[in-house]
Formats: C-alpha cells, structure tokens, sequence
C-alpha cells in the first residue's frame, strides 16, 4: 500500500506541465537519435545532460528527460533495423535479422507496429518490476556497508567481464582504465594531488560531461568518417499499417517470456540490453524449432529482442536506483547526472529524495504510452530522418558536442582534453574495447575508492573486513562465477569442437 | 599486431604512471590506506592486464589503409582547430568554418557545405544563447556589440 501510495506521488511529480512536455521532447529526440545509425542511447543522454545541467533543470525533471530518451533510443533502434538492414543502436541488431526480411516482403508497416507494441510490452513489464522489486531491494540495501559495497562493485565489473563474452580480458582491461581515469585529480580525504600534472584544470578531476562527450560523441564521428555514406535508401513501407489480432496472438507469449527475461538481465548489473536481446532472440528461435522461419522473417523474431532490450533498459535502473550501481552504460551517464545534481544515488535516495525516485518511475510509464502513440503514426516522419546526409549530421553533433563540454566551465582546456579522450576513445574501439566498460568504470572509480578507504579505516587498515560478512561472502562467490563464465564456455566450445573433429573422423 | 602494440605501449604507460604514482604521500595519515595504495592497485591490475595482451592478443583487427589515417588525421586536426579557436573567434565564426570543413570531410558538396555551416554557427547561437540561456563566447563579434 505505502509504495502504491508513493507512486501517485510520484505520478503528481510526473504530470506536471513541464515534466510532461520534457518527457514528450525526450522521447521525440530519443527516438531521433535511437534510429541514426551509430548513435545510441549512451550518445543521447550524453548529449543532452549537459544541456539540462546548462538550462537549471531540476534533479526530477533532468531525470525524467534522460529517461525518456533512453527510452526512446531503445524504440528508435528498431525503425532503421527493420528499414534499412542497419541496426540504429546495438541493442538492436537482433531486430534486423528478421526485421529486414520482413520488409522486403512489404511487411514492414507490420513489422514496425508490432515491434513498437512489443517495446511497449517489454518497458511496462519491466516498469511494473521496478515498481515492486526497487523498494524492496531499497530496504535491504540499507544493511550494506562499506565493505560490502566495495565488493558490489567488483561485482558489477566481473559481470560485465563474464557477459561480454569473448573479451574478457579487454573487458576488463577497459574497465580498470575508467577507474584509473578517475583517480585524477585532488584526493578528497587527503588532499594529495593526483596525475594533475601541475594543471590547473585537472586539479578536481575530469569533468564526467567531458569523459563522456568525448568517448562516445567524438569517437563517434571519427568512426562514421569510415562509412560516408550520402543518407540512405530505405525500404518503402507499404501495405498494412497495422498487425491484425491473429498476429498479436501469435506473438503474444514471446513478448511476454523475452520481457520477463529482459528484465531479469537488466537487473544484473553489468550485463545491457544487447545481451537481452540476443539471449531471448535464441532461444525463442530454439523453442519455435523447424516451425519457425526466423532468419526469413519471422514476426516473432521481431517481437523477442524488441520487447527484451526495453525490458532490460527498464531494468537496468534498479540497481541505479537502489544501490547506486549502474546496469548499463547509459545508467552510468544517469549516474553521473545525479552526482552533478549532488545527489547520490543508493538506498537512502527512496526516503530522501522521494520526488525524484517516484517521479522517475512515474514518468516511465507516462513515457511508455507517449512513445506508443508517437510511434505508429510518426513512423513515416521518422523514417525520412533516415535520408539526412552525413554532411549535415555530424557537424551537427559535433557542435552540439562542442557547446555541452563548454557549458561545464567555459575554457578552452575543456575542449581540447575531450578531443583527447576522443582519439584515445576512438583507438580502443578500433581495437575492440568496449568503451561502456571504461564509463562503468569512470563512474563506479571514486565510489569504489572511497568504500575501500572507509572500510578499511573501520577496521583500522584489517584486510579480513572485505570477507567477514555473509553477503560480502555471496558476493564474492558470485564474483567468482561471473569471471569464471568465460572459462567455461571456452573449455565448452573446445569439447564441441573436438566432438566434430572425432565425428567426421569416424 | 595493433593489440599488440597497444597493450605494449599501455604497460610502459602503467610503469610511468607507477613511478609517479609512488610519490603521492600525504603529509598526515588520516586513514590506514592513504593516498598512494589504489592508485597502485590499479595500475598492477591494468599491467597485468596489458601484459597478457602483448602474450595472447586475440584475433587481428582490420589493417589500416593510409587513406583512411589521412582522413581521420585531417578530421582530428579540423576538430582540433574548431576547439582552439572556439573562444578567440567566437562561436558563429568558428562554428561556421569547423562544420564547412567537417562537411567537405564527410563528402558534402562545397556550396551546401557553406550555406549549412553558416546558417549552423548563426541558428545554433541564437538557440542555445537566447533561447537556452548557455553562454557562449562573442570572439570577434564581441567589440560589434558593444559599440
């Protein structure tokens, strides 16, 4: 009853003639920047927050805005997936391997309306999870210490290095270079000047806006200078607009199994809405068996990683919002945002900041509908954005780039250093690092330095604190597993392997 | 080979950033940890890490072509030059140059280029600066209006 009662709270908080016309702006924008190839909902929460930080938006209403465009990149994917063959953001490149056939087949009206119902589906599913599982998580939490924070975060990083898959070691690699980068600057409990090299500037750290900006905007635009492509013809949408009631059935029980699924993964902090959608894609594609013709245009294999990457983008705030530890990429933007606001997120944000916590789950649900209804009619409108040229495009992001990172401080210094970390950005992903590993890290490092610290001053410097409670014990027996995933599906892949090799030997 | 060279690189980097590292000492202990320890921890994690690379670099990423180093050569330094001179010319100026070139870059046409970076610097600075309410810096137009 208590959370259905702060949940009117927080819809009052959501409704409010601002937040609603902030909502509507990001869901309109997230959508835009969800179907650009290349640019995903990482690209637009960080193009956006500086300028909500620039405009004094209110913490709620910030909140709101950027969740609504990460809403909205996960509906924005889909419509470049299944028109065009590309996907517009990671999370939906499962789309286009049934998505795109079904276009050719002048499916595409169908496809689209039925994704954009299964995305709703994932997102309200996961929505309700929220609303049911956050507070509760939120109470436990409260029993966490430094200690056990601490090992939290090893957690979520060992997530992303056993999920990831095939880069562990990158993975991990990449998310130790975040850390690293936030060790940079004075050091709060001593004083001590750190990696500022006698500059200025660097002397309270780098700016997280910056980081940002300059891993994903700018190494974002050196790497589209590969493919410049002169906007893109798109399949016509033609015949039916709309999926017919026979469809929906057919479909009915994928949304609902990849929502659950996509939320469950969400949650786990670490793991994104890429892994959803594969993770539900396959095995939906294993429970259809022979009957299915996924991979020729099966409206199911739409309907599974559509609602799953929603579902788990949903997901992904509880832990943001419980235990101030980002599930994505794009929460750890959100993150950042929060502590801009001098907010820290984590349990005790539900009985602080209420209006904050409730008006963001509110908002959600508002987004959600907002999102449907903008989606099947707009989709005509959104596709012709498909045809812009490059030309005008990325000297619009860098611009807007540029004005973000100098609405921080107005210096010069700001600029260059994200050019920097733009290159710097723009190599590892060529060589293959993911770069949401390197935010993680950059935003879990001062968090994870400082439980440390105060863990250790508790126990008055005894290393044994780390391991001495029950959940710090679970915790690292989960670490264990996560980094030990990969292993395993190593030494799996090899027994496959050998298995053939002896069966066409024999 | 690229991985290679990186991971090589990086580890020199980790010891260089060891060695400084070693010297943040705080004049007063205040915790039993100090300034000094996760610094360190990160960087022999991150050697570590660079270390296996450099042994087992996993599968060879695309070799580059000396066309597309030009490219991204050319387009880092337009960049460059846009940050540089944001402040000294002002944001319509050097907002108009940096996207003219940027379009050129990204094979627009030299006409349209031109109209779009000029009606860009002059939009933009009227949405974010009057609309927005973002400060942005004047450059040359400032002693304009001024007078």
């Amino acid at each position: 009853m208590e959370t259905l009662h702060f949940l009117m709270q927080g819809f009052d908080v959501a409704t409010r003639p601002t937040n609603l016309l902030v909502a509507l702006f990001g869901a309109f924008v997230g959508t835009i920047v969800g179907l650009l190839p290349g640019l995903g909902p990482i690209n637009g929460v960080a193009l956006l927050l500086p300028l909500a930080f620039a405009l004094g938006l209110p913490p709620e209403t910030a909140l709101i805005l950027l969740a609504a465009v990460y809403l909205g990149c996960e509906y924005g994917g889909r419509i470049s997936a299944i028109l065009l063959n590309v996907p517009g953001d990671a999370a939906a490149v499962m789309t286009t391997l049934d998505g795109y056939p079904l276009a050719r087949q002048g499916k595409a009206g169908i496809a689209l309306s039925l994704s954009a119902v299964s995305s709703f589906t994932g997102s309200m599913i996961a929505t309700c999870g929220v609303v049911l599982f956050a507070p509760i998580l939120a109470k436990w939490a409260v029993a966490f210490g430094p200690a056990e924070y601490f090992v939290l975060m090893i957690f979520a990083i060992a997530c992303l290095g056993g999920m990831v898959g095939d880069k562990p070691v990158k993975t991990l690699l990449s998310a130790l270079i975040g850390l690293a980068l936030a060790t940079v600057g004075v050091d709060s409990t001593t004083g001590v000047y750190r990696f500022t090299f006698d500059s200025v500037s660097l002397s309270d750290g780098i700016q997280f806006v910056i980081v940002v900006i300059g891993f994903f905007s700018v190494s974002e635009i050196l790497l589209m200078l590969e493919n410049t492509h002169n906007g893109q013809k798109a399949v016509k949408a033609s015949g039916r607009v709309l999926f017919n009631f026979k469809e929906y059935c057919f479909t009915f029980w994928t949304m609902i199994r990849s929502s659950v699924a996509g939320f469950v993964i969400g949650v786990l902090p670490g793991a994104g809405a890429t892994i959803a959608s594969a993770m539900t894609y396959m095995t939906e594609k294993r429970l259809a068996g022979d009957s299915g013709k996924f991979g020729d245009g099966d409206l199911r294999g739409v309907a599974a990683p559509e609602s799953a990457n929603n579902a788990s983008a949903c997901g992904s705030l509880i832990p943001m919002l419980t235990l101030g530890v980002p599930g994505s990429g794009t929460t750890a933007v959100m993150i950042g945002a929060l502590t801009l606001y001098n907010i820290t997120p984590g349990p005790l944000l539900f009985e602080q900041q209420p209006d904050v916590v409730w008006g963001l789950i509110a908002s959600l649900f508002i987004g959600n509908i907002i999102l449907l209804v903008m989606n099947i009619p707009l989709v005509g409108l959104f596709s012709r954005m498909l045809s812009v040229p490059n030309w005008v495009l990325v000297p619009a992001i860098t611009v807007i780039s540029m004005v973000g990172v100098y609405a921080v401080h107005s210096t010069t210094f700001d600029l260059v250093l994200m050019i920097g970390l733009g290159v710097f950005g723009y190599i590892l992903r060529k060589l293959d690092f993911p770069l949401s590993a390197v935010i993680l890290g950059f935003v879990l490092g001062e968090m994870m330095e400082d439980n440390l610290r105060r863990a250790l001053s508790i126990s008055a410097g005894e290393l044994s604190i780390l391991w001495g409670s029950p959940i710090t014990l679970v915790l690292w027996s989960l670490v264990v597993l996560m980094l030990a995933l990969p292993g395993i599906r190593w030494m799996r892949r090899r027994k496959q392997i050998k298995a053939q090799a002896d069966a066409s030997a024999a | 080979m690229y991985v290679r060279l990186f991971a090589a690189i990086w580890l020199l980097l980790c010891a260089c950033l060891a060695v400084i590292a070693w010297g943040f000492q705080a004049p007063f202990a205040y915790d039993p940890v100090g300034p000094r320890a996760y610094p360190l921890l990160l960087l022999a994690l991150m050697g570590a890490g660079a270390a296996w690379l450099v042994f087992k670099p996993g599968a060879d990423t695309e070799k580059l072509t000396r066309q597309a180093l030009l490219r991204s050569g050319l387009c880092i330094l337009t960049l460059l030059a846009y940050a540089l001179l944001f402040e000294p010319l002002g944001f319509v100026l050097s907002t108009a140059l940096a996207t003219f070139v940027l379009g050129l870059l990204f094979t627009g046409r030299a006409l349209p280029c031109l109209i779009s970076g000029v009606l860009m610097g002059v939009l933009l600075y009227a949405l974010f600066d009057y609309a927005l309410d973002v400060p942005l810096p004047l450059g040359v137009f400032e002693a304009l209006v001024e007078s």
